[in-house]
């Protein structure tokens, strides 16, 4: 990086203070999310900053003196966009794209890139201004933030508890489409192999009503558990949903029930061979 | 494992066949008439079928499965599925397959267990 | 083989009910089916290829990649020339056999798969259409 005392040259502002410019160096050099570049009026890089490094991967000898068209992929060169880049710069004083950007390695990187014209008092171009944004990351962090909610709706809407060794709880709340079906049948089933559980119970305290097809889904998914080697308690059978499941003749009979969770836990333990009793007094 | 080999291992009086991941038709009609054969020539008690490996479970070979199932039953022994894929078991259920009432366990192990504590008992049952 | 947008096998021998399983599983886990959907996918394919070969007198299995923005999906064509089918909606119920056996492969796939259609006339043939969208 040329000395601070050059200050006309190195700095993007054309006319400042000699001490502001070092200051306004020390800014450029500690700016680590942008590459601030200065380009001379044929696209030079002229100046080269610790944001440029770690971007792009070029040190600043190693780049200072090249075209920046070594920053584009070379389908763009060919279409002669660094030219048209530069000339759109001088004509409207500032230009602003997103595209693909290349690094030092080869790789690509999806980038905001500001060219600004830089003229001097009498109207002359002295260069332009670059400065360019790694948008990959935020892409990469949306990505990421965007699958994680997913995975923690798709969580809630089928938990699945392990509440103890042996037992997996499912507490459903609202209502069992086919796809939130489909969720629980999966998240179930593959929670049974991963623990080995021998127990699931499913617990629907917390579904206000039951339809035949939710009845179906729940049937379908004892089944399948059934097939694993496991068995299925459904828990939380509330007297309205038991009248509402004889009223539309569903046929339970395939399936073990018990009207509250803890009902259906003591089941489970007994099914472990395992007994909660009182701890001994002043354990 | 290939997606053909079967393996037939005897434990105790207990077989314990596993199947392979994606056998084709004459090799699935053929592991019926080999378990049988095992099951006689070692006078098993039980036979463990070990789907861990299974990748598809189409009607012919649950077919095949449920029919040996049965034989093995009238040859007075005791049949025992073990380790379906959760893909597999809810592909089987929503066809309607769910192979019977044939019995499930969750691994090999619990299998052998629930055979073996059976088999103590069976002479106390008849009485 | 499985980035390919279509394809086609033939099933002429039991082998090739396999080779289907096999090409249709590529082609399902490309198309970024979880496994759950794969496994109900491959499991139809094996079904109607086996249709084919055991009661179409042999045939072909057409696949080809469905696809816009909003979702992706598959879709398979078994074609035989064989004897058809007299009677497609019982063929449909579960369980039906028409002494020729075709039993429960046809209601099996029509459960697992999100569309099926079927074109069959005795001495015709028959062309069974399979369909399944997975939603971006």
């Amino acid at each position: 990086m040329a000395n601070g005392k050059q200050a006309s040259v190195t700095t993007p502002v054309p006319r400042v203070p000699t001490g502001e410019a070092e200051l306004l160096q020390l800014l450029i050099d500690n700016v680590t999310d942008y590459a601030i570049t200065m380009l001379d009026p044929k696209g030079i890089v002229i100046t080269w900053s610790s944001g440029g490094e770690r971007l792009k991967g070029w040190k600043a000898d190693e780049i200072i003196g090249q075209h920046f068209s070594r920053f584009y992929p070379p389908e763009d060169v060919a279409k002669g966009k660094t030219d048209h880049e530069l000339r759109v710069a001088a004509q409207n004083g500032r230009l602003e794209d997103e595209g693909w950007r290349v690094r030092k390695d080869g790789s690509r990187f999806w980038a905001n890139v500001v060219l600004t014209c830089l003229r001097t008092n009498n109207g002359e171009i002295r260069g332009f201004g670059k400065i360019t944004r790694d948008l990959s990351e935020r892409r990469e962090a949306e990505e990421k933030i965007r699958k994680q909610t997913q995975e923690i709706l798709e969580m809630a809407a089928v938990p699945v508890v392990q509440v103890w060794e042996g037992i997996v709880l499912v507490p459903l709340i609202g209502t069992l489409d086919s796809q939130r079906t489909q969720q629980l049948m999966e998240r179930v089933l593959n929670r049974v192999t991963e623990t080995n559980s021998p127990v699931a119970l499913l617990d629907i305290t917390g579904v206000p009503s039951i339809d035949t097809q939710t009845a179906q889904h729940l049937i379908e998914t004892t089944a399948a558990v059934r097939l694993l080697g496991a068995e299925v308690i459904l828990t939380g059978v509330r007297p309205a949903i038991a009248q509402t499941l004889v009223h539309l003749g569903i046929d339970l009979s395939s399936v073990t029930t018990r009207s509250s969770l803890s009902a259906g836990l003591r089941m489970a333990l007994e099914a472990l061979k395992l007994r909660v009793v009182p701890a001994p007094v002043g354990a | 494992m290939g997606p053909e080999t079967l393996s037939v291992i005897k434990i105790k009086e207990i077989l314990v066949v596993t199947l392979p991941s994606d056998p084709d038709d004459s090799t699935v009609a053929a592991l019926q008439e080999k378990v049988l054969v095992e099951m006689e020539r070692h006078q098993a008690k039980g036979v463990v079928l070990d789907v861990s490996a299974v990748e598809t479970l189409d009607s012919f070979f649950a077919r095949t499965v449920t029919e040996t199932a049965q034989m093995i039953g009238v040859m007075g022994g005791r049949t025992i599925v073990v380790g379906m894929r959760p893909a597999v078991a809810i592909t089987t259920t929503q066809i309607g397959l769910a192979l019977g009432s044939i019995e499930t366990a969750l691994t090999v192990d619990r299998a052998l267990d629930r055979v073996m504590l059976a088999s103590s008992t069976t002479l106390e049952s008849f009485q | 083989m499985s980035t390919d947008a279509e394809g086609e096998l033939a099933i002429e021998t039991e082998g090739d009910i396999v080779a289907t399983r096999h090409t249709v599983r590529e082609v399902a886990l490309a198309l970024g089916f979880g496994i759950t959907d794969v496994t109900r996918i491959v499991t139809a394919a094996s079904e109607l290829a086996r249709n084919v070969y055991k009661y179409g007198g042999g045939g072909i299995v057409r696949w080809r990649r469905l696809g816009s923005r909003e979702r992706s999906g598959i879709e398979l064509q078994f074609i035989d020339q064989g004897p058809g089918i007299p009677d497609i909606s019982k063929a449909l119920e579960a369980g039906y056999s028409t002494g020729q056996g075709l039993g429960l492969g046809l209601p099996a796939a029509r459960r697992l798969m999100d569309e099926l259609e079927i074109r069959s006339d005795p001495g015709q043939g028959t062309c069974v259409t399979l369909t399944k969208w997975r939603a971006h």
